[in-house]
This record gives structure tokens, sequence and C-alpha cells, in this order.
């Protein structure tokens, strides 16, 4: 927890995308030439599923337009040239508002959870809701806000207030014992906190109904619970699987993170909007480990920071070498999305070849859900898409287990999320033919 | 500076089809050995003959067809020798080296090729010398069962697998590293073991290579088996019934090993489609 760096040397250009989840994308505010101030609002945007985009850096508009992005694509985004003033725009720290005026704020400070949702949305699926989790389930990340971590459980607090939920759960990996161990020492609403372990059939509901505790510990297993596997969290943790075609909000569950917490405690004991973000960096550099990063820094500058690559550098993988996106220029900024990066050398880099799938099954052995992974990929390679419908391709969770393991090194993961895109434009096309009848 | 840009998953398992081919290949050499040191010179020229058989049709087919070459990936070659372990020892050298050919050009590129075929190759290899060529076919001898030293050296002859059935130990190997499938020789095992048993048929049938053979290489091929976990767990026990039911009225278990599961083959498609897994979370709330 220690190892956590700040990087505070300014990026020579800072580039801030106008859409850093994944929803609408913002209107820029400013102008070339103009000046803006820390925490001054960038974008504008109107609609449900929007995320206000925020300038971390005091500095000058360079240049309006599309630049690379950790997504891949290239995106509208306002180009700063970061000076070293320090002004900011005034931060109005509010607190005992009420839980209207709370969800206000996390929206206006454009705070995006993990998994690509706004916040505040996210807090208010408009659903019946008895449990807020917290995944963090991501030892890195959990670990780089270990310093800091009354803010997160204050955070945490917070957005249960917001959100009028009842109950809190923060789930840890079992075999994290770091983390385990700060949030045995962690103190909330002048209570110790409860750490509880998920053992066969107890789970999270069986300590909450002894423990009077607004907020418990569990330890959930050893998996990392990544973005797309809401539906074997909410198993794991609450004993409640998803079935097809639902969202956890449908079995009385919304998840956050840790980040989110974090920012939510910035944005109203300190009325901060959303700037930075700890982001993790693994593989082939130097010093591997933690920095906290304000978004927009380019990726190389963060890599820096890490003392630099070691070897020379193959692959730069945003987000997880499992469901990543490999990105093809380190110029590419940090975003509010972005959690990690994995940096692969030259001869890491798999060259493989996919070839005929033998039937072996050993995708059907590791799928954490029950599909037949092969037979939904060659469907969709047929362009047949209602027979992957029927073998529930939908509820793939997009983990890449199958493709880990698949001996013929088929691109598994892409052809069923391919036939997933097909499927809902399928039933968006029958909706539309129902309305206009 | 120039970055690699491809799909994830970015770090995969360091298994290929080029692996389990060549493993399992490697698996049965000390089998050949044993058959080798048992019956010499005819052996080995059986050996030899059916891997060429099986890497000259294929070479021959893929140039024709002006495909990208895949001897390399060990399935022609592996099947090849899998064809030449299922003849008899005394067979001349052309009948393996056609079998080969037969198995790899008509049952395995015919269908399609790698993991498109229907029936095992070296199955239907089988199935056609023996309807071909029903003398050469028949072993000099059975092999003599009764005594649990069969098991390391078989003292009779049969085919060029029954020669030393714990020669193929090390495919436990290869199912500890789940190269091979371990539901399927499970319950073949266990489905022949407890109807031969009900049906007071003696158990020194299951001892003898080529039964072995057939559940540990033959029923666990992956293109003609299941690939739902339960579809396999169905499949085990109807090769063990297909087997049993056609070793206990012909009283030879060896042949009945071979015809029971090529039928067991041509159901697996079926035992797959009404096996799919129902989705985690279920259908419907």
């Amino acid at each position: 927890m220690s190892d956590v760096i700040r990087l505070d040397k300014l990026p020579e250009k800072a580039i801030i995308p106008m859409r850093q989840h994944d929803g609408i994308a913002c209107a820029p505010l400013v102008k070339k030439g103009e000046e803006v101030l820390v925490g001054q609002k960038l974008g504008e945007c109107e609609g449900s599923d929007l995320a206000y985009v925020h300038s971390p850096f005091c500095g000058t508009v360079e240049s309006i337009g599309l630049m690379p992005n950790p997504s891949g694509k290239r995106i509208l985004s306002v180009v700063l040239t970061p000076s070293e003033c320090t002004q900011s725009v005034e931060f109005v720290p509010e607190k005992n508002a009420p839980p209207s005026r709370l969800i206000q704020m996390i929206k206006e400070a454009g705070i995006v959870e993990y998994y690509e949702k706004p916040t505040y949305l996210a807090l208010k699926p408009g659903k019946r809701i008895d449990t807020l989790l917290m995944n963090a389930t991501f030892p890195l990340i959990t670990h780089a806000y270990l310093n800091s971590l009354d803010k997160v459980l204050k955070g945490f607090s917070l957005m249960l207030e917001a959100s009028g939920i009842s109950r809190g759960v923060i789930v840890v990996r079992a075999d994290d014992k770091e983390s385990i161990k700060a949030f045995k020492g962690a103190v909330v609403d002048g209570k110790p906190l409860t750490i509880a372990p998920i053992i066969g059939k107890r789970h999270a509901d069986y300590y909450l109904e002894d423990i009077d505790d607004r907020i418990i510990v569990v330890a959930a297993g050893k998996i990392t619970y990544t973005p797309t596997m809401m539906n074997l969290l909410s198993a794991d943790v609450m004993g409640r699987k998803i079935s097809l075609g639902h969202e956890p909000s449908d079995v009385h569950v919304v998840v956050c993170g840790v980040k989110s917490s974090k920012a939510v405690y910035d944005a109203i004991y300190e009325g901060k909007p959303y700037l930075e973000n700890a982001v993790t960096v693994t593989g082939a550099v130097n010093k591997p480990g933690s920095v906290i990063v304000r978004f927009g820094t380019p990726i190389k500058d963060v890599i820096d920071a890490c003392g630099g690559y070691r070897g020379e550098p193959g692959k730069l993988i945003i987000n997880g070498s499992m469901g990543g996106v490999a990105v093809y220029t380190d110029e590419a900024p940090v975003v509010k999305n972005t959690t990690g990066i994995v940096i692969q050398t030259k001869e890491e880099v798999l060259r493989d070849e996919s070839i005929a799938c033998v039937h072996c099954g050993r995708c059907v052995d590791v799928c954490p859900v029950n599909l037949l992974p092969t037979r939904i990929a060659s469907y969709s390679n047929l362009g047949k898409y209602e027979e992957c419908e029927q073998l529930y391709a939908m509820n793939c969770i997009e983990c890449g287990a199958c493709a880990v393991v698949c001996p013929s090194k088929r691109h598994l993961v892409q052809l069923i999320k391919y036939s997933k895109l097909q499927i809902h434009n399928l039933s968006a096309a029958e909706a539309m033919e129902e309305a206009t009848k | 500076m120039a970055f690699t840009v491809s799909p994830p998953p970015h770090i995969k398992e360091g298994v290929s089809v080029k692996k389990l081919m060549w493993s399992r290949f490697i698996v049965l050499l000390p089998l050949c050995l044993a058959s080798i040191y048992l019956f010499g010179f005819p052996a080995l020229g059986n050996l030899v003959a059916g891997v060429l058989g099986a890497v000259f049709i294929e070479l021959a087919i893929q140039k024709a067809f002006k495909q990208k070459v895949t001897i390399g990936d060990g399935n022609a070659v592996y099947l090849g020798l899998l064809i030449a372990l299922m003849v008899p020892p005394a067979v001349p050298f052309w009948l393996p080296f056609i079998g080969a050919v037969f198995g790899v050009g008509v049952v395995k590129h015919a269908f399609g090729g790698l993991g498109s075929y229907m029936f095992n190759p070296a199955l239907a290899t089988w199935v056609f010398l023996k309807l071909s060529w029903p003398f050469l076919m028949v072993p000099l001898s059975v092999p003599q069962l009764g005594s649990l030293s069969d098991l390391i050296l078989e003292t009779g002859a049969g085919f060029l697998a029954d020669a030393s059935p714990i020669a193929m130990i090390g495919v436990l190997y290869l199912i500890a590293r789940r190269y091979i499938e371990w539901r399927i020789p499970l319950m073949y095992l266990l489905t022949t073991v407890v109807l031969v048993v009900v049906l007071g048929d003696p158990l020194s049938y299951i001892f003898t290579g080529s039964f072995l053979l057939g559940v540990f290489f033959i029923a666990t091929e992956t293109s003609t088996s299941p690939i739902t976990r339960n579809g396999r767990l169905i499949y085990g026990v109807a090769c063990g019934v297909l087997t049993v039911v056609y070793g206990y009225f012909t009283g030879n278990y060896i042949e009945g090993t071979f015809y029971g599961l090529l039928l067991a083959n041509a159901i697996s498609p079926l035992i797959e489609r009404s096996t799919v897994p129902k989705p985690f979370g279920g259908v419907e709330a």
C-alpha cells in the first residue's frame, strides 16, 4: 500500500476525451486558445446516460479534435497544454445534504462506475434494491486505495444514503490478505467492520441478518469479478443468480466500485469533480505498481512514472490481459474507465493462428455460466444468430476463459460478442417493426 | 513505437491441437515397442506402413486441393499409428497402408478434415478392412484370457494393440493434464464392468489391449464425441452398453468394442443435441 505513486509531473499535452464511458458523448464547452482552470467543466451533455467531463489541469486549450483513445478508436477530445498554475474553480463541499441533492452532486461530478455506467444512474435503477455491493476484488486497485480507506468507506456510506439502499456489502478476494487486514482495522459508524467468509450456502444475507451493522465486508472467493461478471458476483456473494436477459438490479442488487466510492467522497466532502484515478501498471515495466493519475495524462507518462519499459514493448493492453484492448499508441490518455495497463514484451506477444475446432469440449468445461462457446462461435461465424440465441449467447459474461484454453486458438470471445450484438440488433429491429405497425 | 493490436485474451494456455495429437502419439509408442518385441519385424513394418499411408494421402490431398499442408499437426501420423495398431500382426504390409489411405483420405478428408469427420477414421477403417479382407483381419489366435499377467505382456496374439495393455499407462498422465477427456473412459469402463458382471461373462475380457485402446483413445476422439458435460457421461454409458450388447451375443468383446464404438459415434450428435445445458440462472425468473 505504500507503493502508490502520485503522478505529479505535468504532461506535455493532456488529451481529454469528451466521452470517457460507454454512453453519450459530451459537447465541448471551451474553444481553442481558452484558459481553463482545474475542475472546470469542459464537456456538457444531454440525455440519460451522461457523465460530465471536467478538466484535471490548469492550462490552455490547444486544439479540439479526434485523438487516440484507450478504447482503440479516435474520439473527439480537448487537448490541453497544462501550465504550472494550480488555480482551480471553487470547490464547494456540502455536508448533510439530503439524498436527492447527493445524487445531483454525484451526477455533476461526472462519476462513472467501473462497468461504464454513470454512478448516479447505477444507484437509482428504479427498482426495489436491498443491497449495494462494492466490488473490491481487484487486489491492486484496492491496495492503491488502502491509504485512504476511511474516505472510501465514507464515500460508500454516502452512496448508501444517496440511493436509499439499507445495506452495503464490500466484496474482497479471500486470498487478498492485505486488504482484509486493512478492512479489519477500519471503523464505520463508530464500530469496527465485520469480515465474513462466504462458505457454501452462507451468503451475505446470512451475516447481515445476524449483525445490525449497515456495512459488512465479505471475503468471496479467489475470483476477480470483472465488469461483465455481474451474474457471477451476484450469485457468489448474494446467492442470487440472474436469469437470462436480466440485470443485477432485477435481483435487488446494485454494484459499485472502490474508485467511485472515493470519488463520491471527494465530490461531496471536498466538492471536487471526478479528476483522477488509480491505475495499476503491470508486466514489462521496471517498477510495476499503482499510480494515481489525472485523466487526460498520456499512457507513456504513466509508464515513465513506473520506471519505463523493460525490454522492447510489444503490446500495450488497457484493462487487463483477459478482456482488455490492445492499443496502437502510448499517446492515448488515461480516462475514467481505465483501470489497469499491462505491457507485454515482444516475445510475450501471442502469434497464434486459428484452425478448425476439434470439438474437445475444453471451452465447455471452463465456462462459468454453462454455455457451449464453440457452438455459439461456429453459428456466429456462419451468420446464424437465431441459433446463437437459442444456445443462450446473451448469457455470456465475456470472461475469455474459453479462448484461453482453446487448443485451436479460435477467437471465441469475439465471435460470441458479435453474435450478441447481432441478436441485440435483431430484437431492436423487431421492436421497431412492432412499433410501426 | 510499434505496438501489436490484437483481440483479447492476451494470455493463453500453451495447449494446441499439435500438442494434443503428438502427446497421444507419444503415449502410444510404448505399446508399439511392446508389439514389436512380441511380434517382431512384421509389427514394425505394419506400424511404419500405417503412418506412411496416412502421411502420403494427407499430403496428396492437401497438395491436390491447394490447401495448407497440416502434416505437422500430427493428426494424420496419429491416425495412421492407431490404424496400424488395430490390425493383426501377420497381415501383409499393404493392408495397413491401404487402411490408412482410406481412413485419412475418405473418412477424414472427404468429410471435411480435422474436426469435421463424423466417424473416428481409425474405427471406420477397421470396419472397412474387416469387411473387405475378412480372412486377413482375423488374428491367428485370440488373446488368452484369464490371468492378470496378460495385462503386462499378452501371451496370445490378437491385434497389435493387444500386445501389452499396461503399456498404455501414459494415458493417465494425459487425462490428468486434461489432454484427454475423463468422463467418457470412466463411464465406459464402469458400464462395461457392471454389465459384464451382471451378464456373467468373464471380466478378463476388459483387460485386452483392444478394449482399453477403444476406451482411452477411440471413444475419447474429440470430433466424434459430444461436447456437453452430461453428454459425455451419457456417451460413455452408451459406448459401454453397445460394446457389451455385441460382445455378449457374439462372444467376441474385441470386435464388440469396435462395432459398439462405431454405433456410439453415430448417436453422438443426438446425445449432444439433447443435453444442451441450461443457462446459469435459468431462462426466466
